[in-house]
């Protein structure tokens, strides 16, 4: 049940979820400028749709949820208009932004982003945004047992890399 | 005991239930491999937090604060009317290259009110920036660079000194701003959405082709005579943008 006063809180609550929203956004779309357009379209998307919002269900989830949406439109609507993809352009600037960083947090980064896309959410959602199994399946739409094996994969894989670097 | 890697990763996230739970546990303390794996899942999930941990202190952006608060955007002030070809679409073409160059860069933009526009008794005026760009930047004076273009000066119907401008700052909108007394009032105020519906990424993509039509339509409504070339710009100028008597 969302009352006016529900709402109220929720907007608090939105406002302070945007820096989880952004990082989320920014391991999918790999460019901070897609990820903060990504992230206007689907907090606007969860002001309209509101009423869709069970109380009961964690505000976060289903935040990330219309995030990867509105970024799934995103890149088809690129398609649509035979853009070419950026995430080449992108991954070079993830290198460029992480190279301020220190230099672990630039391998993390960076062995992340040579992760297939679909790894890369489920790490992001669990491992970095630290949704349980089940709230992250259901943010991508898919069995728990797909969601676990994409995770392992995506482990040993940074595992792998990280260990080749270091 | 063998235990799956995918066990031994959900235990270490902590998704286990308490009997496996136990169970592997327990075998970690038999085994100095599953110990190994566990601490080296372990470990990778804190590497993971650690390096994403420093992007949340970073600044959000004005724009998604509004979004999230769901501030109320500034509309258009002017009413929209329908195109229609006249004379002056060579002009009006060539005004749109010049207001969609600068508009491309836009994209998404919030809706929340800019600190360039102010509310003046119960209409709009540019200020700051905006209005000092109205002010003293002359059309043909473009630099990418700037936080506000001037697409066009004319003199409207009116008799004022008006302005189609853009300004290139996320946050902002374009329209049409013309001189009254000591003000530079906002006519139109387009919204790269209006149009197109903002439902989803795609028409926010496409803003920058949205936008222009309102802006040109409202100058075609507006215009007296031809637009203004660059030394009538500076004669403007220098008369402070007032009407000149005719």
């Amino acid at each position: 049940m969302n009352t006016l006063g529900t709402r109220e809180n929720v907007r608090d609550q939105l406002v302070a979820l945007v820096p989880r929203l952004r990082r989320f956004a920014r391991n999918l779309a790999r460019n901070q400028h897609d990820a903060d357009d990504v992230v206007q379209v689907a907090l606007e998307r969860a002001l309209e749709n509101l009423a869709q919002w069970r109380s009961d269900a964690r505000l976060d989830s289903w935040l990330f949820k219309i995030v990867r949406n509105a970024w799934i439109d995103e890149v088809r609507s690129r398609m649509r208009r035979n853009k070419v993809f950026v995430a080449e352009e992108a991954g070079a600037e993830v290198g460029t932004d992480t190279m301020e960083r220190a230099t672990d947090i630039m391998s993390v980064q960076s062995a992340m982003a040579r992760l297939p896309e679909d790894q890369r959410v489920a790490v992001s959602l669990v491992l970095v945004e630290g949704l349980p199994y089940k709230e992250a399946a259901d943010v991508l739409g898919i069995p728990i047992g797909t969601l676990t094996s994409r995770l392992a994969r995506a482990r040993a894989a940074l595992q792998t890399s990280l260990e080749a670097e270091g | 005991m063998t235990i799956s890697d995918e066990t031994l990763m959900a235990f270490a996230d902590g998704e286990l239930d308490s009997a496996t739970s136990a169970a592997v546990a327990a075998a970690m303390r038999e085994d100095p491999d599953i110990e190994r794996r566990v601490a080296q899942h372990r470990a990778l999930r804190a590497k993971l937090q650690a390096a994403y941990a420093a992007e949340l202190d970073e600044a959000t952006p004005d724009r998604l604060l509004a979004a999230a608060r769901g501030t109320p955007g500034l509309r258009k002030v002017a009413g929209r009317t329908r195109w229609q070809p006249t004379r002056w679409q060579p002009l009006v073409s060539m005004a749109a290259s010049l207001l969609i160059g600068v508009g491309l860069g836009y994209f998404v933009q919030h809706r929340a009110s800019s600190p360039m526009i102010e509310n003046a008794g119960g209409g709009l005026v540019a200020s700051g920036t905006l209005a000092k760009a109205l002010s003293n930047q002359l059309a043909s004076e473009r630099i990418a660079s700037a936080p506000v273009q001037i697409g066009l000066s004319f003199v409207a119907k009116s008799g004022e000194f008006c302005r189609a401008f853009t300004m290139t700052a996320a946050a902002s909108p374009a329209g049409v701003a013309c001189r009254r007394a000591n003000d530079w009032q906002i006519r139109v105020l387009a919204q790269p959405s209006d149009g197109v519906g903002g439902e989803s990424a795609a028409a926010y993509r496409t803003a920058g082709s949205a936008l222009s039509p309102v802006i040109l339509d409202a100058v075609q409504q507006q215009i007296a005579g031809e637009p203004l070339d660059q030394s009538a710009e500076i004669a403007a100028r220098q008369q402070g943008w007032r009407p000149s008597r005719r």
